[in-house]
Order: C-alpha cells, then structure tokens, then sequence
C-alpha cells in the first residue's frame, strides 16, 4: 500500500516538472499531435510514407492559410465567421474571370483582392461601427455566401484553363505546391506577429485593448487590417481550392470557419485575445488533417467519423488546458 | 454622434453592395406566358445552391411558359423553417397548386397538413412528406439508380478487382436509398471487392481528399462509384492528380460536367437524373389538378444511364 | 463566544515557503487586524482560513477543537466567513435572490418552489442587521460597492457565520460607505462575532481593531494590542526597515508652465482652470465622482474639449487622441492599472516596450537586443522586482505593477505627467519608491498633475493643490493652507 502510493506521488511530480516545460515552449497541443501521429503509424500501413504525408499536407493547407488568418482574428479577440463565404466568393468571382479568359495572374490577384475588400467591409464594421465581430461576421457569412450564389447562378464553374490546375496540383521539388504557398505564408506571419512591431500590437489590443489606446496604438487601423488579412487568406485559400478541383463551388467553404476556428483553438490560442502563437494553430490544423486522412485510411465506419473527431478534437484541448492551469 | 454617423454610412454602404450584387435573375416571382395566366402555381424549393434543383426550376418555368401559368418561386435555403414559412405564404397567396421540394420530410408535413387544410393540391418533387396528403410524388427511384450504377461498375471492371464507395452524407434519404442499391448488387458479382466506404458529405473538395486518402491505403483500387457527381468530380480530379489511370468512375446525378467527362472517356458512366424533367412532370400534375383532374399518387421520373456516347445534356 | 485559533501554520508552493510557522489567535467578540506588505502571505493564511487552501502542517483550532477543512463549504459550515475584496455577487439578481443561492434548502418548498415569503422575511430582518436600507427585490447591479458589501455580510450572518474574514474591504468605498461599515463591524462584535480585518490603511486599522499581527515575508514579526503600537512601528514592522518620512515631498523650484489649463469644459467637466510648472508635483484633490478623473481624461486625449484651451508649453493644443496628447509629450497613468493600464497577458518587458515601439523599429522590425537592454535599465532605475523580464505583468505585486505600468511612460520623456491614484492598492514600501520616483521626475523638470483619493498622500506630496467639487476646480491651496482641513472645506462646499 506505502510503495502505491509513493509511486503515484513520484509519478505526479514528474508530471508537474513536465508541465512548467511543456508550458514554456506550448507544446501542448504538439504532444496531441504526435500522439495521434504515432497511433497512426502503428495501425495503418499506409500513413507512414512520405507520400501520404505530403497528402495530408496538401489536404491540410487550405484549412492552415484559413485558421492563419483566424489566428490574426481571434489575437485581437474578434472572430471571422465568414471566411468560409468569403473563399467561395473570391474563388468564383476569379473563375469567373478564368473562363472569360482573363490572364490567369490576374485574375488571382482580382480574387484576392476581393478576399481583402470582403475582410475590410468585415474590419470597417468592427473597427468604426463598434459592432460585435460574432455579429458582423454572421451577417456576412451568409451576405458573401448569398453573393456567390448570385453571382453563379448556383452552379459550378468548371472548364477553367489547364495552367491554373498546375498550380494547385503541381509540385516543386516533389513537394506540392500549395504546401510550399502555405509555408511561405506561415513563415511570415509568424515573423509578422512575434517579431515587428505590428504584430506586438495586435497582441497588445487582445490583450487590453484599453491600454492599447491609451499607449497611442492606432486600435481601429489594426482591427480592420486584421479583419483584411483574414480576407485576403481566405481568397488564397480559395484559389488554393478551385485549382486543386478545377473548378469554382457555390458551395466551396461550407462551414470551413468552424474548421478554422477549431484549429487556432486546438493550437492554444485564447478566444479571448492576446495569447497564442501561429506554431500552435499550423499543429492544430495539422491535427485535423490527420484524424481526417486516418480516419479514410483506416476505413471507419461513416458514421462513427464524427464522433471520433470530436473526441479526439476533446482530448487534444483537455491536453493542453492541464498544462496551461 | 460620429459613431452613429460612420455607423449609418456604414449601413448605406451595405445596402448598396447589396443591390449591385443583385442581378436580375434574382426574381422571385415569375409571370410566364402571354399574361393572361388563368392558373398560380407555388414552387417551393429546398435551395438552389445546387445545379440540381436549379435545373428543376428551370424544368417548372419553362414548363410554365408552355401552359401559360405563373409560378411563385421560394428558395428554402436548405432550412425546412424558412420553407414552412414559404409555403404558408403560398397558402395566404391563394395559388392553386403547391409544387414542393421539401428541405425535410419530417418538418415540412406540418406545412403539407396546412395545405390540405386551405383545399391547395400539393405536388411533392425529388423528396416527399413523412405525413399530410400528397395529391401526387414525382421522383426517381434512388435504390435503382444505386443498382444501376453497381451494374455499370460491374460491366466497366469486368466482373474482377477492388472499389471504393464514396457515401453521401449520412443520415439523408439519398444516401441510405443509394447505398442500398449499390451494396446489395454489387455482393452479387463475387470478383469485387469493396475496400473501402467512406463519406464524402457530396461534396467535391471532400471527395476530392477522402479519395486523395484511400488511394494511399487502396493503391490497387480498379473502380470507384461516388453517391453523387460532385464527389465523382472530385475523386476524378484525385485520381488524375495522383498519376493513376484506368480507374473506373460512376456517378449518379446527371450533371454537365460529368457528361463531358464521360464524353471525354474520364468517367466511365453516370446515373442521370432528370431534374428538369420532373420539374416539367411537376407542372403537368399541377395543371391536371387546377383543372379538376384527377393524377396518379406516384410518378416515376426517369432515371437515364449516360456512357460514352449516349446523347444527354445534364443540366 | 467562540475562539478561533491557528497554530503552526506552514505553507509552501513549489519550493518557495510563503508561511513559517504562523500562529494566530482570534478571541470571541474581537477585531483582529492583519497587515503586511503584499506578498507577506496574508491573503494565504486567509484561505486557509477559508478553506480554499490546505496547509502543509499546522492547525486550525474551534473552541480548542482542531479542524479539518477539505473545502470552502467546510470552512462555511463551520462558521467561517471570507469576504473578498472582488465581491462574489451575482449582479443581475436581486438581493433576495442573491441571499437565496447557496443557501436554497432554507427556503424550499415542496416541488422545488420558492417560499418567497419566507426568504423576503428573512432578507428585511438581515438588511436591517446591518444597516442596509434597500429593497430585497433591488437588482444588486444598482447598489453601490459598499451596498453590494453590505449583502455578501448579510448572507454570511444568515449563515450564522461566527468568524468574519474581511480582504481590504475599504479599497473601492468612500467616506461615508467606510464609515457606515466600521458601525456595523463594530455592532456585530458587540454581539459576540470574531473578526480578521486585513488592511493596508492603517489608520483604519487604528480606528477599528482590538489587535493587530504583522506578517512579513511569511513570517509572524508582531502580534499586539492596538493600544501597545503606533502607526510608524507598524510600518517599520511592515517593511523590515524605519521610514523616516512617510512623504519624502523635496523642495521644488518650478520652472514656465508646462501646462496650462484655461476653462476648459468636456462633456462633463466645465471651466476647469489649472496650471502645472516643469519641475512641480501639482495635486488634483476632491470627494470620489467630484470629476478629477475626467479633467485627466481631458488633457490626456480620451475625452474632446468643447471650450476653452489646453496648453503645453505655452503653445494651444487639441489632443484628438490619446496617441495625440502622447506625441505632444503628455503621458497618463490611469487609476486601475489592470482595466487600462497593463496588457496582462504581456512580460513585463513587452508593457514596458508598448508605448516606445516605434523609437527601437527597423522596417517594424523590433530588436529583441535593444528592448532587452531597454528593459533592464527600466528594471533597474524603477527598481522593479521580478524573477524574469519575461514574467506576465499579472503575476507582479501591485507595487511592481504600478512601475511597470508608470515606467513605460518615461521613454517617452513626456512634459507632462498625469497621474491617476499613483499608489493605489500599493504596500507601503513600494508606495515610498513611487514617491521617490516621482521626485526624481520632478527634479528633471517634469510637470507633475498628481490626483489621490489618499488626502495624506495628496497634502504630504504635492506642491499647490486644486480642489475638485461638481467637474470643476473648487479651489487651490498651497503652503501653509494645505491642511485636511481646509481641504475639506472646499471639497464639501462647506463655508
């Protein structure tokens, strides 16, 4: 009975000195991951291989440049629920162009910018008509959705020219396209938020954005700008999408903003603003483009899927939260 | 003040995107014909974020011009709260007949018994009402196409090898008829393997990953037979991407794009529906019946098999 | 009357012991006093009382009966009360209703119904008990701090909780609302309730207790009758070492005006006239809600003047922003450091950088090297004590707080200092490094505006004094005028 016990004390010890560890550098939610990475390399063949693995990257990007924009969001303690339209709209509007044979650059770069003027509409709406970003970004959730519906007629864009396809489904150096886009972009907001000024900012308003203002921080420009960046990911998002299927969707990004928005929460980011970093939110995505392919790859039950993720989504913040109280 | 002031700008500024977003297909309601329409027929339709049911719409219209009758358009939304509303609506409108596409079997017969109530003769398409009285169904038979499609698949692998099975999304009426179909045929040829069911919600980027996935685990698959033609697209555009060749892909739907692929020898077959067809049918019944005549409970639209060759539009 | 007694407390937390060896005895029908600085361990020792924290060794005594408590409701049962200083109110209940959780099998009728005669019965007699003239059915959002105190007391003597636990129960009250409190414990000791007052004013302290214990660094330095100390030796128990002067005020030899003042009126504040010279700590004095605060929010930019002039430096400003007024050189240390003052999530590092970001940038690039030296210099003359500059602001004490939330200012090389309430919630070693902070600022000639709810502080360190009554200057004493008492004369309205 006395050795029981001294066992299960050494044991919560050690488990406390990981804790201080594991809370400096967060890797919590990494611990999540490789442990289902690991449950996957034992019980299927297939996930281990370095194609597979570049498959769930690729599957995993559109979700990551989302919940990257997310990220800058929800620091400032605002949330963007349209991004998901917004990928819908931006994509059809550049497929759209495609088809009318306008030059593929830019015609992307069109689609971006209406990703970034949808993020401004968002961000003015937040910034100077002080309304709850839930709020505003539920009504343009389904404005944005309504405008692609519009603008499409509720039928797909397909046909689109063989040199946009390349760059969905292309690959440099053996690694997909979309992926090395994807990086890029991570390492720069990475850069963005942890080393310039601009991103000490945007921590600083999630945190207090009272005493933001109050140190002559610019508040509302940082806000719109933001609500612009998630925007503008969005449409990257989407281009990312509509090249890799060939085709624009009315339908493209249907509830793609709770995806998101589970990953920057999966990576430890606070929905309450001023805490979490980008290395946490490209785990969390990752993580949910593993379950997904181990999920295919291990042939589950259709209807047991659901379920599963969500437990698993449970048990991965569960990991992280003991850490971080 | 100033807030309030940038606030109503911004108002403005919404409303106006708004409008510009507005094009004229837009319309609601639409008077067909020479104007002189003796009938009003209400079209409640579950959405039309879909090819499908916009080529239904366009069956009811035009089929509407043809016979002279207006038609009331209600897009649903996919959401059987907004259609109750609609198609009590269409009650205090006092239409004659009421076309139903309902969003939900379950919630949408509350709406049906209302009807029935007021004396409208309602007409369900492509899905029906769990209760209340239906004056006639049109639809094509989901366990067939299902069997069909397993048929097709059959024939394209020669009666040998490996197939994946992309489900619609489960817990829906398609999903669990098409499955049906598909499984009990297909365990009737001995040389097919199923290696893998998996859902896809029919949606085209899903299928386009789930298929990415299986193709990792089932290397040597043969066939594949997608509970809809957007997951067929998608796993076409997964399996294209990931080099293969000589996969067999059947769909079931009907649309376009999918016929130009079979065309173009990328899909092996499709199980067409006809939603401009029972669009069409629809009007018919509905014009039977504002006249006083009488229409049958259950009407089979026709369900057609497109393979290379076969001449077939999609919608 | 019961006797509550604790022996031998001792308490660590990961390594670092922050009670020794306490013992602590409570007499039935007594105000015991607990100071100490922040940090000594009060607020641990308390809930350990409370029941929130067990000790590592040591007991706590009932009646000479030791206690075991697992949790708070066992400390509750037992008739131990805490009232926190972050009251634990529901604010969108009523009073009755309030009274009513916690506590629903007192006024349960069968089926799970209310007997709402009973519990309004109940919550009259206890509003009466302790002085609280509302109505039970009065939502709690709109009583006032001291009222919201008064029904967390309530609730604890509904309890027949014989043991008060109090936590700077004064902080957010006025004179009035403090007074009215110290009639009530006084009342309720008389009727044979124990009571441990924690406090930082030790005037209160004098006022109130029977007894007072000193804690320091976790250790039991004094435990005595009120009438066998003084308030310096309290303070000199308190920090370990003798203050001298509790208010180092230095002579002044103010330069120009800095600034300038001329019937400016805001929303809310009108005709506000006041200069303050380089090299001037002026003091900005007045009953709470009298319109100090919002006069700093109008020469800090928060709020837009609609008459009259601001002048820096003798040139006419309009400050559109606070990042307008800080640009021109005027920096603002608001009253509650942890509403607008620090981003507590942030090191202490990165709340000193914020308002400077732009000085150290390269292409917005922030140079981790530079702001690491920024902020060891700022550590070092501020004398900020933290284990690591990369520690969260939210787990200084307020003392080390209030620096940092100060320090990140002086970068900036403001002109003009407004500083709300500069030493609120602060002990009393810090509260003289804050002085002196201040005096060092005031020699290089910087404008100080100073405004405190703490009339020795106001009086003991500042220069001239304004008087704040109904949003605008009263009037303004100096020299041998600034006494209490004329202060009050002008703050009241009194003749």
């Amino acid at each position: 009975m006395m050795k029981w016990i001294d066992q299960t004390k050494r044991k919560t010890t050690s488990a406390r000195f990981n804790l201080g560890w594991m809370q400096k550098y967060h890797l919590g939610p990494a611990l999540g991951f490789v442990i289902i990475f690991v449950a996957l390399s034992i019980t299927s063949r297939s996930f281990l291989t370095v194609h597979n693995l570049l498959n769930v990257a690729l599957q995993t990007s559109v979700n990551a440049l989302l919940a990257i924009g997310m990220t800058f969001v929800i620091l400032t303690a605002g949330i963007d629920l349209s991004v998901g339209s917004i990928l819908a709209f931006s994509s059809a509007i550049t497929a759209g162009l495609l088809i009318g044979h306008v030059n593929i650059v830019l015609a992307s770069v069109i689609g971006l910018v209406v990703g970034a003027l949808a993020g401004l509409l968002n961000g003015l709406f937040v910034a100077y008509g002080r309304l709850a970003p839930f709020i505003v970004t539920l009504g343009t959730l389904t404005l944005f959705r309504g405008a692609t519906e519009i603008y499409t007629g509720g039928v797909p864009i397909f046909n689109l020219p063989e040199a946009f396809s390349s760059f969905g489904a292309g690959a440099l150096v053996g690694i997909p396209i979309p992926v090395l886009v994807t990086a890029v972009i991570f390492a720069l907001g990475l850069l963005a938020l942890q080393r310039t000024t601009h991103g000490r900012r945007i921590y600083a308003i999630g945190g207090n954005e009272r005493a933001a203002f109050l140190a002559g921080i610019p508040v509302k420009r940082y806000l719109m700008a933001v609500y612009v960046i998630c925007g503008a990911l969005a449409a990257l998002a989407g281009l990312v999408l509509t090249s890799r299927l060939g085709s624009a969707e009315p339908t493209a990004g249907f509830g793609y903003e709770l995806d998101a928005i589970t990953a920057v929460v999966l990576g430890g980011t606070s929905l309450f603003g001023g805490e979490g970093t980008l290395w946490g939110t490209i785990i969390g995505a990752l993580i949910l483009g593993v379950i997904s392919n181990g999920l295919n790859l291990l042939n589950v039950n259709s209807f047991y899927q659901d379920a599963i993720k969500g437990v698993i989504i449970l048990f991965a913040i569960m990991l992280d939260r003991k850490r971080a109280s | 003040m100033k807030s309030i002031k940038v606030t109503s700008a911004l108002v403005a500024l919404l409303a106006l995107s708004l409008a510009s977003c507005a094009s004229p297909t837009s319309g609601n309601s639409t008077t067909s014909g020479s104007g002189s329409s003796k009938y009003t027929i209400g079209f409640a339709v579950s959405t039309l974020n879909n090819p499908f049911f916009v080529a239904m719409e366009n069956g009811v219209k035009s089929e509407a011009a043809k016979e002279g009758v207006t038609v009331i358009v209600d897009n649903g939304n996919n959401d059987p709260a907004t259609q109750l509303n609609q198609v009590q609506d269409l009650i205090q409108q006092k239409v004659n007949v009421i076309i139903l596409n309902p969003t939900d079997s379950q919630s949408l017969s509350s709406a049906v018994k209302l009807a029935n109530q007021a004396k409208i003769p309602v007409i369900t398409l492509d899905r029906s009402v769990s209760s209340g009285t239906v004056a006639t169904f049109i639809a094509s038979n989901s366990v067939q196409a299902g069997k069909m499609a397993a048929d097709e698949l059959v024939k394209a692998l020669g009666g040998q090898g490996e197939v994946i099975d992309l489900q619609g999304t489960v817990g829906t009426s398609a999903e669990a008829d098409r499955e049906k179909g598909f499984s009990d045929e297909i365990a009737t040829a001995p040389g097919i393997t199923v290696v893998a069911r998996q859902t896809a919600n029919f949606d085209r980027s899903t299928a386009l990953n789930v298929t990415q996935n299986l193709l990792q685990a089932h290397p040597n698959v043969k066939g594949l037979f997608a509970q809809n033609d957007e997951m067929a697209l998608g796993a076409l555009k997964a399996i294209q991407q990931a080099g293969k060749s000589g996969v067999a892909i059947v769909g079931i739907d009907g649309e376009q794009e999918v016929v130009n692929d079979i065309q173009q020898g990328l899909i092996y077959a499709d199980i067409a529906q006809q939603p401009t067809q029972e669009g069409v049918l629809g009007v018919q019944s509905a014009v039977k019946l504002a006249k006083g005549e009488t229409v049958q409970a259950t009407v089979d639209s026709p369900l057609q098999l497109v393979v290379k060759g076969t001449s077939f539009k999609g919608f | 009357m019961s006797t509550l007694k604790a022996t031998g407390i001792t308490k660590t937390f990961s390594g670092v012991t922050v009670l020794h060896d306490i013992s602590l005895d409570v007499p039935g029908g007594k105000i015991v006093a607990l100071v100490g600085e922040n940090g000594a361990g009060k607020s641990t020792l308390m809930n350990i009382f409370a029941g929130a924290l067990r000790p590592d060794s040591g007991s706590i005594l009932i009646d000479g009966q030791p206690q075991q408590f697992h949790s708070v409701s066992d400390a509750t049962n037992a008739g131990i009360a805490m009232i926190y200083q972050e009251l634990n109110v529901f604010l969108n209940l009523s009073i009755a209703e309030n009274f009513l959780i916690g506590n629903e099998g007192a006024y349960a009728r069968s089926g799970g119904l209310i007997d709402r005669h009973a519990l309004r019965e109940a919550v009259m007699s206890t509003l009466e008990a302790v002085g609280l003239r509302r109505n039970p059915d009065d939502l709690v959002a709109d009583l006032g701090v001291g009222e919201r105190q008064l029904v967390e007391i309530g609730k604890a003597l509904r309890r027949k909780s014989r043991f008060l636990i109090l936590d700077e129960p004064t902080a957010a009250l006025t004179e009035q609302e403090t007074s009215r409190l110290f009639l009530i414990l006084r009342s309720l000791r008389d009727q044979g309730v124990s009571i441990i007052y924690i406090s930082h004013r030790l005037a209160e302290v004098f006022e109130l207790a029977d007894s007072v214990v000193v804690l320091r660094d976790g250790q039991e330095v004094a435990s005595q009758s009120i009438a066998e100390t003084s308030e310096s030796e309290l303070v000199t128990q308190m920090v370990g070492r003798q203050i001298t002067n509790l208010y180092p005020r230095i002579a002044s030899a103010p330069g120009k005006v800095a600034l300038r003042l001329d019937r400016v009126s805001t929303a809310k504040t009108h005709d506000v006239s006041l200069t303050v010279r380089a090299g001037e700590i002026v003091g900005l004095g007045g009953m709470m809600g009298s319109g100090r605060t919002e006069i700093a929010r109008a020469i800090a930019g928060l709020d837009p003047i609609i008459a009259g002039t601001l002048e820096l430096d003798g040139e006419a400003r309009h400050f559109r922003s606070p990042r307008a007024a800080l640009a021109a050189g005027v920096a603002f240390l608001t009253e509650d450091r942890k509403y607008d003052g620090l981003v507590l999530p942030f090191s202490a590092q990165q709340n000193l950088a914020l308002p400077t970001l732009d000085t150290r940038q390269r292409f917005s690039w922030i140079s981790q090297h530079e702001e690491r030296a920024f902020a060891q210099r700022m550590r070092d003359s501020l004398r900020i004590k933290l284990q690591s500059l990369d520690q969260p602001v939210e787990r200084l004490s307020g003392g080390n707080q209030q620096k940092v939330a100060l320090g990140k200012w002086l970068e900036r090389n403001p002109k003009a200092l407004v500083l709300d309430e500069p030493t609120r919630g602060v002990d009393v070693g810090a509260k003289q490094e804050i002085y002196n902070l201040m005096n060092d600022l005031k020699r290089q000639g910087k404008a100080i505006l100073m405004i405190s709810s703490d009339l020795p502080e106001l009086l003991g360190m500042s220069d001239r004094v304004y008087i704040v009554r109904d949003f605008t200057i009263a009037g303004e004493l100096d020299g041998h005028d600034m006494t209490q008492v004329e202060f009050m004369r002008f703050a009241t309205g009194g003749k």
